[in-house]
Order: structure tokens, then sequence, then C-alpha cells
């Protein structure tokens, strides 16, 4: 039983890790950039989607909104912050971290606004639907209808996203700006477009992300949350171990990521909450170093 | 030579600011001008711990503020300035140094958490700049010690006095029941389990937290360590937001042990606000040491919750609300009692000939004096009620008193004397 | 890369050294204190010029590594009773061995997979502490230095104390620094980070060049980290969280990422903006939610508009406009 629980609480986590890798995988296809402001992006859908919730009182509108939201921005910090640093950071030894750099200022600037529009403490999103486990044979297991949610919501929204990309023009032609934007631009696809519309769809997931792990926890949510802090980093090791470049390698890695550490909570220590991400990544680094479904690619970025 | 033009010119730059702005020293006592008295407090106000807590400045400052309106202290208005600290010992350490330096206040009041309070004390060196820190918001026996702490003064009874009047209460109610308890990893749990070994208590499960990670998650761990155990008895001696924690997830998966809070999280109307249904609390045991915080037939309760309706109207009189405002009604008389020049030795002075008699609300005396720094010694014993308020069992208050040594648990036969007119120092 | 002799290198250090012993006789405590801050951020930050600017691999958890610092200066202190300086010169041994670690370990990666790995440590290794009881849990352990020796007289506060040893610490250390820079390793970090493939064919082990980075630069951030502790007194957890980090590069960035001479206007600019946050927020008369974070908000704005336009630092941006203007003259 504890072993099911173990897997079930796992596979939970990792879908939320997977919807974060998956805006940092979008983020990367299309602009080849890892934009660590992501969580911060996230972190602000949050607080959309808490204000839809609170003025409108349904989740299930609160969602979407939090996504439009989260799509936006980041759509807007495409165009206005990203274009800019590309004009402008050329030469030095700062141009292969200028990018890294900005986004995590951005990331600094989205949590002082927050705190600044909202304020520190915590805010509340009650879960939409009940977060009581189901019972199986007279036991209560540590799943419930909420994380059922969470579950296919992710699954649906990879398969969108894979149609998207695999089976329409807009796809083809978002990664074609990614690898080769010249030719791209050639053939008439406005690749400016599409890589802003690469950062919305991102945006748009890290929205889901940030709003099913406020939800998931006990609903509690703040400018410091270490919970986003969490989210950041395993998301972005989600991704590096599904190889960075795929959206089913951003899925597999963050179910993988999730049920690791769930194990080594449960098993071992939950006192090794904050270091397993790390080792994992280390580990996968070594072994694997293109990741679980990556291409056998150089690790220069 | 550019290069060192710049090296140089950044140079006197930097030290040339750090010159300007050189201020002189203050002739009369830090803190008290000819009109205004200033404390400082620092504490979690936003974080996981800070849960309940961040009402703390919003009481003392509506008694404050009650107080400056009808003529202050001797003619000068107290004014508190409150600074987040956030639960974390360093930055506790980093804001009293500004209150110390930048803010220049005359003391400390009730700054909140053992480690923090620790941190302070050894870092900053309070004791030896002289800085009064009153009434510090912790339970942790140590800060008793006139040795280390020659400054420093408790108002909680401390853990041990509260661990062994639980564990008394234990052995009468709950002989032979398997007893499990939920306790922080640092000085404020160790405090407590020297307590229960003093009464005698064998524990089934022990399950630390570390300080900072008591989320939801965390809180799935522990209930299945205590299940294992088979606990009938589940003590939960955290802060509030574990303690919150834990309910709200053991209502999730309907384990329903009889509950014993600590008064450190005890306060329902905090548990409350993080979604844990009335009726989780139900029939749970609780202690506090000063009146219940619905009982409007105390004096105290009722002036206090009138003030603080007027001054933060919607906001719920709780535990930590009354605490707050009996830590500044306190200070208020002992900087009254200190003179028309008050300075922080005779502050001190005060507390040490006179500490006992000053009026407040708990039903215990504090215990001052220049060999000790105890505060209140005692808990009155309740039960949650339906709608999850913590009432006096049979309705009146039985208070049990003890110490933090080897003394018995005795019950208490202090008559707490009528408080002072409109509740000003007199 | 110094035009200046090492015997006029030296004795700028001497002289600035003598001014700051001048300034910390004349301010209040405050200042002071404010000053041992600055001095630990000159030492923190100029390990992130050698390891991000001059070997060009990015690091996002050098909190961490002043952790290991920290802790390893306060075990020894604690348990082993060994005198304060040299527990100085554990803490920069110890973590320059967890550097040399943690380069082996990320020397095969580069860019965005470096700054994640090192992210992942920023917030995994603190964390730690709460896992072996001797490294005191989220409480911390207690650091202390001790008292000024009494020889220096009844008013020589805490503080002041605190000022010169990580004053000290930081000329040392900064000359120290600015030495290896120029020498030898200084050209082949250089090398490695324009340009690998050509600095391999040229005869340099990249690798090694490397991992020679990550060592140096950790002890020299393990030395910083023990230096917060002391003016601190504790050491836990929660004094190394992920902001420390993104406050050491940004203070970097400001200083120029590759310009040591320009340390000192990150360091002060890090320990400056909540002053000046704080003074303009009473000004403005603004709420509490805008005073406490008016000061991150201007320290990441500030990042952000250094990176896009003065993205090498101030002290460089000057040199290449000098240099600009020197060659239209020649026209």
């Amino acid at each position: 039983m504890q072993l099911l629980n173990t897997i079930l609480i796992g596979i939970t986590a990792g879908s939320i890790y997977s919807l974060m890798a998956i805006a940092f995988v979008l983020v990367w296809r299309s602009t080849r950039v890892i934009n660590f402001a992501q969580a911060g992006m996230a972190l602000l859908s949050t607080y959309f989607g808490y204000e839809a919730v609170t003025r409108i009182g349904s989740f299930w509108l609160a969602l979407p909104i939090a996504m439009l939201g989260g799509a936006i921005f980041s759509a807007l910090v495409e165009v206005i912050l990203m274009r800019v640093l590309v004009k402008h950071s050329s030469s030095g030894p700062i141009a292969a971290v200028a990018p890294i750099i900005a986004t995590l200022g951005l990331l600094g600037l989205i949590r002082s606004v927050i705190a600044m529009i909202w304020g520190g403490q915590d805010l509340r999103i009650p879960p939409p639907v009940s977060n009581n486990g189901f019972t199986v044979n007279g036991e209560v297991l540590v799943f419930s209808p909420l994380k059922l949610l969470i579950l296919i919501t992710t699954f649906i929204l990879m398969v969108l996203l894979t149609i998207l990309f695999q089976r329409t023009n807009l796809g083809l032609s978002l990664r074609a700006s990614a690898y080769a934007p010249e030719i791209a631009r050639l053939s008439g696809i406005r690749v400016d477009l599409i890589r802003t519309l690469g950062w919305a769809l991102a945006g748009a997931a890290g929205a889901v992300a940030g709003v099913f792990q406020t939800v998931n926890g006990n609903g509690n949510f703040s400018p410091d949350s270490i919970e986003f802090s969490l989210l950041l980093v395993s998301g972005f090791i989600a991704a590096v171990i599904g190889g960075l470049d795929s959206l089913l390698g951003a899925v597999i890695g963050g179910l993988f990521l999730g049920v690791v550490i769930s194990f080594v909570l449960i098993y071992l220590s939950g006192g090794l909450f904050f270091i397993a991400p790390f080792v994992v990544l280390l580990l996968v680094l070594f072994i694997r170093p293109q990741g679980i479904i990556g291409e056998k690619v150089g690790r220069r970025a | 030579m550019n290069r060192r033009k710049l090296i140089s010119v950044s140079a006197v730059l930097a030290v040339a600011s750090l010159t300007a702005t050189a201020v002189p020293a203050n002739a009369a006592e830090v803190g008290v001008s000819s009109s205004e008295i200033k404390l400082g407090m620092t504490l979690p106000m936003t974080g996981a711990a800070s849960l309940g807590y961040n009402k703390i400045p919003g009481a003392a400052k509506a008694y404050f503020d009650y107080l400056n309106a009808n003529g202050g202290v001797n003619g000068r208005k107290i004014s508190l300035i409150v600074k987040d600290d956030r639960y974390v010992p360093t930055e506790a350490v980093a804001k009293t140094n500004e209150l110390i330096l930048k803010d220049k206040v005359m003391a400390l009041l009730a700054p909140l958490g053992t480690a923090n309070v620790k941190a302070v004390a050894s870092s900053v060196n309070p004791s030896r700049r002289g800085i009064p820190v009153l009434f510090v918001n912790t339970g942790f026996s140590g800060f008793a010690d006139v040795k280390k702490y020659p400054t420093t003064y408790a108002i909680l009874p401390s853990y041990i006095m509260e661990a062994k009047i639980m564990g008394e209460y234990i052995k009468e109610n709950f002989a032979g029941k398997k007893i499990g308890l939920l306790y922080q990893d640092d000085d404020f749990g160790s405090d407590a389990l020297a307590g229960f070994k003093t009464a005698g208590i064998n524990f089934a499960v022990k399950v630390p937290y570390a300080s900072g990670s008591q989320g939801a998650a965390a809180a799935a761990g522990w209930i299945t360590k205590f299940k294992a155990a088979e606990a009938d008895v589940v003590i939960l001696f955290g802060v509030s937001s574990a303690t919150s924690a834990m309910l709200g997830t053991a209502a999730v998966l309907k384990y329903a042990p009889q509950w014993m809070l600590g008064s450190v999280g005890g306060d329902a109307t905090t548990i409350k606000l993080t979604g844990v249904p009335a009726g989780v609390l139900y029939n749970a045991i609780g202690f506090s040491p000063v009146p219940a915080t619905t009982d409007l037939n105390d004096e105290y309760v009722k002036l206090f919750s009138d003030i603080y309706a007027k001054a933060v109207p919607g906001s719920v009189f709780d535990l930590n609300v009354l605490l707050g405002m009996n830590s500044a009604f306190m200070t208020a008389q002992a900087l009254k009692a200190a003179g028309q020049n008050p300075t922080r030795k005779s502050l001190m002075a005060v507390l040490n000939t006179k500490g006992a008699t000053l009026a407040n609300s708990a039903l215990t005396p504090v215990g001052y004096s220049t060999k000790s720094h105890v505060g209140l010694t005692g808990y009155w014993v309740g039960k949650y009620s339906p709608t999850g308020d913590l009432l006096p069992i049979g309705g009146t208050y039985t208070t049990y008193t003890t110490d933090s040594g080897a003394g018995a648990v005795v019950k208490s036969t202090y008559k707490r004397p009528a408080m002072p007119a409109k509740g000003l120092p007199n | 890369m110094h035009k200046l002799k090492p015997r006029a290198h030296f004795t700028l250090f001497l002289i600035f050294g003598f001014l700051l012993f001048l300034a910390g006789n004349r301010v209040d405590e405050l200042r002071v204190y404010q000053g041992a801050s600055i001095a630990v951020f000159v030492i923190a930050i100029s390990s992130l010029i050698l390891l991000t600017g001059y070997s060009g691999q990015v690091s996002l958890g050098h909190g961490a590594l002043m952790a290991i610092g920290a802790y390893s200066a306060t075990l020894a202190r604690n348990e082993f009773q060994i005198p304060i300086i040299l527990t100085f010169f554990v803490a920069v041994l110890a973590t320059a061995v967890g550097g040399a670690l943690l380069g082996a370990a990320a020397a095969r990666l580069s860019g965005p997979y470096l700054a994640g790995t090192t992210l992942a440590l920023a917030i995994g290794l603190p964390s730690l502490a709460n896992q072996f009881s001797i490294l005191g849990g989220e409480q911390g352990l207690i650091f202390d230095v001790g008292f000024p020796p009494l020889g220096l007289g009844e008013d020589f506060t805490q503080y002041k104390w605190f000022f010169w040893i990580a004053a000290l610490a930081a000329l040392i250390s900064t000359w120290l620094l600015s030495n290896i820079l120029s020498s030898r390793y200084g050209r082949n970090w250089r090398a490695g980070r324009s340009n690998e493939a050509a600095a391999q064919i040229c005869g340099i082990n990249t690798g090694r060049s490397k991992i020679l980075a990550f060592t140096i630069s950790a002890g020299i951030a393990g030395l910083a980290g023990a230096l917060l502790s002391m003016t601190i007194g504790t050491v836990s957890p929660s004094a190394f969280p992920l902001a420390l980090s993104f406050a050491l590069l940004t203070g970097a960035v400001l200083s120029g990422v590759s310009t040591l001479s320009g340390v000192m206007i990150g360091a002060v600019v890090l320990v400056a903006i909540p002053e000046i946050a704080d003074v303009v927020a009473h000004r403005i008369g603004s709420s509490e939610n805008i005073t406490t974070n008016l000061p991150g908000f201007i320290v990441s704005a500030l990042l952000i508009v250094t990176v896009l336009f003065v993205p090498n630092g101030p002290v460089e941006q000057h040199r290449a406009r000098a240099a600009k203007k020197a060659a239209k003259k020649r026209l």
C-alpha cells in the first residue's frame, strides 16, 4: 500500500514538474534560451488565477484566465526584454551568460512586484475538487479527485501541444524558426512572431503548473513560497533529464523526477527533499548527458 | 593610467560614503526623547511560520494607541517599530541590528522564536550592551537564566513547565494509552522533551519536524508514523503552521486520535483560517496561561477585546492578540514605574524588584527577581468546543503550576488581583 | 593584465588599507557594520569574477559554497577549538576541496546546464544541515569569534572588530586574486573562455584549467562565507538562501563580470541598495508592502538594465569607450 501511495504521490508531483518542463522546452525550442524567470511567471499567473477565483468564484474559469494572463505576460517579456537583449549583448565574456542573468533578474523583479502589489502574506486558492483520498478496500489512498484532475490535465495539454507541433503548419513554423531562423525567414515565416508565440505557449503551461502546484499543497502561496523555487529547479531538471528538446522528454523527465523524489522522501528521509533533485540531475548528466530522449548533440549551449 | 585612477577613485568614493554619514552620539537614553519612547519588535510577519503570529504587532499597537490617547506614559507616547524576520534566525539578527543601530530603540519587545532570540543573544548581544529584551515570545526555559541572559525577561511559561503539566494530565486521564509526540527539531522541541522526561512520559512514537518544512506533504509522512505506532493520544507541540498542516491533512486522511495541542500552536482561530474544519478540533485538549479569549466575563478579555475591535475591526480576538496586548500592558506599567526619566537600567530595576506586582491578565504571576527572570508558571486545561474555541474543562479555570526543574505539578491557588482602572498603568 | 608594477600594486593596497583604518575610527557603528558586510561581498563577488568573468563558467550556487566555508569554520571552532584565524584557513581549504569536486563534475557542462546544476546545488546543499545533527539543523550553530582583544581599549566595539577582520581579509584576498588573474593561469582561463578549441590547440589543458578556476573560486567564496557567519554570529541554512547566490551574480555583473577593479562597485551597491530604497520609500510615504520589497525590486531592475546596456560592467564600458576615442583620434 505504501508503495502504491508513493508512486501516486510521485506521479502527481511529477506531472506538475512536467508542465513546468514543457514550458522550459517550449522556450528553448523557439528561442534557444533557458528562461529562469519561468517560475516567476508561473507565480504571477497563479496570482492572476487567485484574483479570478476570488472575484468570479469559479476555479474552472480562473484556470483559463490564469493561462491567458500567463501567455500574454510571457509574450510581452519576449518582445520587450529578449529582443533587446539579443541586440545588445554581442561580445565579451557576458555574451553566453547574458540571457541567463537577464532572466534571473526578471525572476527577482517579478517576485518583488508581486509582493509590492499583493503583499508578502499567504493567500489561498482552495482546491476545486476534493483532495480527500479515494477509499479502496477500506484503505484511504493518497490519491484524490484533485490529483486525478492534475494528471488528466497534464495529459491533455501534452497531447494538444504535440499535435500542434507535429501536425500543424504552425508547429512546423515553430520548429523551423528555432533551428534555422534565417532559412525560415526566407521561406516567408514571420520568425519573430513565431518566437513570441512559443513564449506565450510556455507562459500558459507555466500558469497551469503554478496553479496546480499551489492547490496540490494546502492551497497557500506567497511570493517567497519555497514551492515555487522547487518548481523552478525541478522543472528545469525535468527538462534536462528529458533532453531539453522534446516535449515527450519533458513529460517523461518530470514523471521520472517526481517518482524518484517521492521514493527518496518516503523510504529514505523527508529532509532530503531539497538535495534530491541535484543528485538526480548530476546522475543523469553523467550517465546519459543527452537526456532520456535527446539526440546526441554536444552539451554546448 | 586610467585603471589606476579608476581604482583610486572608486576606493575614495567608497571610503567617503562610509565617512560622510558619521553621526554624533545622543546624550539622553537611547530611544527615549521628551515625547516618545521607541520599542522594537522582530517576528515572522510573512512566510510559513507567520501564521497567526503576525497579528501580534497590531495587537500591541492597539494597546499602545489606547494608552497614548490616554496620556501615554508620564507624558510620553510609546511607539513600536516592527521588523519582519520570517522566523529565520539570521534575519532576526539583521533586523535586530537595524532596530538597535538605525532605529535606536530603547528596548526590544516580544521577539518571537527560540532560535531567533538565541541567535540575537549571541551575535547582537543585547546583554553586553545593556539593552532590555522584554517578554520574549518563546517558552524556552533557558531565557529565564539571569546569568546567561541578564537583560532578557521571559513571559510565557516554559515549555518544560507545559510539558510537565501535559504529562500530569496524561497520567491522570490516559494512563496505559499509547502517546505520540510531534515536535520541532530544535531547542523549542528539546525543551519539551526534557519536560516530558521529568514527567515520566514514555512515548510510543516521537516525530520531529525541521523548522521551515511544515507543509501538507510532510504532514502525510508524520501521520503514517503515528498510525504505524497506533498512538491513542497525539501531542502537537509545534508552531501554528505545523499544527494546522497536521490537523488539515489528518482531516483529509480521516485520521482522528485524541489530539492534545501545545499552546504555541494551539490558537483555534489561526488553525481554522487554514481551512481546518472546526469539527476536527472538537474535543481536542488544549492549554492556555491566560483566560479564554471568548470569556467576556473576564475583565481583561472584555477590555482588551473592545480596544482591539475598535483598532482592528473585523479581526478576531484570539490568543496571539491577548498575549500581545498583555505584554504591551505590562511594558507600559514597567515604563511608568521607571519614573520621569526612564533609562534602560531603571526599567530593568523595576522588573527585577516589582515585576511580580505588575498587573497582568494571566492566571499565574510572573516570577522576576534579580536572580531569575522566569515568567508565568502555569496553564489551565481546556477542551475545544464544537465551534473550535478552547474552553476550560468543567467551566471553571483549574490552573496547574510547576517549575522548570523537578518540582511537582500542583493546582495553583493564585488569586489574580483586579485590573487597574480602564486598563491603564496607575 | 595589470600594467602596474608589482610594488606599486602592493603599495596601492596598503594605502587603501590605511584609509579604511582611518574611516573605521570615524564613523558610527552602523557604517562600520555595513563596512564589514561590504568587505564580505567584495570577497564573494571577486570569486565569481574569477569563475564567471575569467573562466566563463556561470555559477548560480556560490551561496552554497559560502555555506560550506561557514559551516567548516564553525565546526572547526566548536568541535576542535582551533584559533579563529585558523578557522578561516579551514574554511578556504574545505570549500576549495568542494569546489574541486564540483568543478570536476561540471567540467563537461556549460551555459544553462552548468547554471541549472549550480542552481540545484544552491537550493539543495544548505538544507543538508537538517540531516546531520552535528550541523545544527534549521536553528544552526553559533559562531563566536570572541570579543576584541582588551589591548584595543574598552570602547572598541564588536562591530568594529568584525570590520577590521573582514576588511583585512578582503584586502589580502583581493590582492592575491589580482595577482593570480594577471598570471599565466588568468590568461589560460580567458583563453579557454573565448574559444576552447583554439586554447586546446595552443596547448592549454582547458579541463584542468576549469577545475582550477572552480577550486580557487570556491576557496575564496568559502572565506566570504566564514566571514559572513562571523558578522551574524550564527551559521544556519537560512543564511544562504537562493537570493544570496543571485545577489552575488548581480554584484558581479554590476562590477563588470570580468573586471576585478570594479568589485567594490558591486559590493557597495548591494549593501547600499536597501538603505537607499528605505529612504526613497519613506520619502514617498508608501505602504509596508512597497517598503519591504523595494530593495529587491531595485536590485533586480538594476541587474536587468546592466545586462542589457552595460553588459561588461562600467569599468570595461569606460575602457572600451576610451579605446574607441583613442582609435578615432588616430584616424
